[in-house]
């Protein structure tokens, strides 16, 4: 191996090293979303940094399941359910923040990426 | 040609080398998740383990935990367990109950005892009655509407030994503790199949393991009057957070909210404070705690947990104060 051997092995070094360092800068960012889930599964995860309102149907346990996004905040519309709590609840914007739809098996979280590790209220 | 060959191959391992930076971790723990439905509640469980095969044993086992002192103690649910003691209509004497039911139901009474009555499991008539208000979400019970509705002596639970229970149809009502003495359940399961770093969410009953990086976990208090809202962080490991408040199961009525948490002295909801949350190690115990720290005043309550080894306390009281036990810095 001569110099430029070297050289090339050291660029290719730091392009490596940098790629692994902006991932995980880039990684911690990330915008503020919210995240819908029915059950277990992870079934739409919304930007909340778009000004626009957007509409959104998801399949609950006792059917469609409406919710409407917008700049920031979420809600549910409508769903079907004996007291309608969830949405009754109104949009939530702040972190860590939770619609539960208990009876449609639906729940939303508005996900920040802030450090804390549980809420209890 | 050769050197250009030289140079792609050294790339790709160059590459390889740091692609397996970014997804390396493979003897290391990897945090795993799961979401359960149980107990009326939305239970959050994330566990840091080796394996998805150590992850989905670990969770099978949990849930089959919910599923069984769910039913075991939930009043409406009809596989057995406390629904079998109160509506029995057997003219037996006597009746035998699972184990782990009769051990809460003791906890349940030594409780009762240690909190001058203010925790009464027996009180499952009058939160009937509150129940049938709630969900019409109007209207007020009469205070003799209150009292006939039916006994609610703790002394009606006769404990005989053998997990065996004297069949006088008490009317038992486990919601002020079956929570979080599931949840701790969960959390010596998991320790002792080696799963010791763990949070566990049971809305609001809080059980947390050792860090999974050598740091503490940050449980934040949400205000009982501005949701979204934090007002408090805990910093701690191996503990447990539980929150009673007003704010959870209400109704309103003539301009006034009526909740859930119901004075067996006054057989009216309690309204001493907005919300206390209470940390100790012990899950069942902060449960428990919380809903006896609410049923009396906040001065009262202050002294009532001197008592006790390793048990802190925050209040927020009805004016928006927050109130701290004396040793709760040791959490901040």
């Amino acid at each position: 191996m001569n110099k430029k051997d070297l050289m090339l092995i050291l660029i290719i070094a730091l392009i490596s090293i940098s790629i692994i360092i902006g991932y995980r800068i880039f990684e911690k960012e990330g915008t503020k979303k919210a995240l819908v889930y029915y059950e277990n599964d992870l079934v739409l995860n919304i930007d909340l940094s778009i000004n626009q309102e957007r509409v959104y149907y998801v399949d609950g346990y006792n059917g469609k399941v409406k919710i409407i996004a917008d700049e920031g905040k979420i809600k549910v519309d409508s769903e079907n359910s004996p007291l309608h709590l969830c949405s009754k609840q109104g949009y939530i914007s702040k972190s860590y923040e939770t619609i539960v739809c208990l009876p449609n098996k639906v729940i939303i979280k508005i996900d920040t990426q802030e450090d804390l590790d549980a809420i209890v209220k | 040609m050769k050197t250009y060959l030289k140079y792609i191959i050294f790339s790709v391992f160059i590459i390889v080398v740091s692609l397996n930076f970014l997804s390396s971790n493979n003897n290391k723990l990897k945090e795993y998740n799961t979401n359960l439905f149980y107990m009326d509640t939305y239970i959050q469980i994330k566990i840091y383990t080796t394996s998805q095969i150590k992850a989905d044993n670990a969770f099978t086992e949990v849930e089959e935990i919910y599923k069984k002192y769910h039913q075991l103690t939930d009043r409406f649910s009809t596989d057995g367990g406390v629904y079998y003691i109160n509506n029995n209509t057997s003219t037996e004497p006597i009746i035998t109950i699972d184990p782990i039911l009769y051990n809460i139901i003791e906890h349940g009474i030594n409780w009762y005892h240690k909190s001058n009555g203010l925790l009464n499991i027996n009180i499952g008539n009058v939160v009937d009655v509150w129940k049938k208000y709630r969900d019409q979400k109007s209207g007020l019970p009469s205070i003799n509407e209150l009292k006939d509705s039916g006994d609610i002596d703790i002394n009606n639970i006769i404990l005989l030994g053998n997990n065996q229970i004297k069949n006088n149809h008490p009317n038992i009502d486990l919601g002020a503790i079956a929570k979080g003495y599931t949840t701790g359940v969960v959390g010596n399961y998991l320790e002792q199949n080696g799963i010791d770093k763990y949070i566990i969410n049971a809305g609001g009953n809080v059980l947390v393991g050792n860090h999974y990086n050598n740091d503490l976990y940050k449980i934040g208090i949400e205000s009982p009057i501005e949701s979204g809202d934090i007002y408090q962080v805990v910093k701690g490991n191996n503990i447990s957070v539980v929150t009673s408040g007003s704010y959870e199961r209400y109704y309103e009525y003539d301009g006034k909210l009526y909740h859930h948490i119901i004075n067996p002295h006054t057989l009216m909801p309690s309204e001493y404070m907005k919300s206390v949350t209470v940390i100790t190690e012990d899950s069942g115990l902060a449960d428990t705690l919380s809903t006896i720290l609410f049923l009396m005043p906040i001065e009262e309550g202050k002294e009532f947990i001197k008592e006790l080894d390793n048990v802190e306390a925050i209040w927020f009281s009805n004016d928006g104060e927050i109130i701290k036990s004396e040793g709760f810095s040791k959490y901040e």
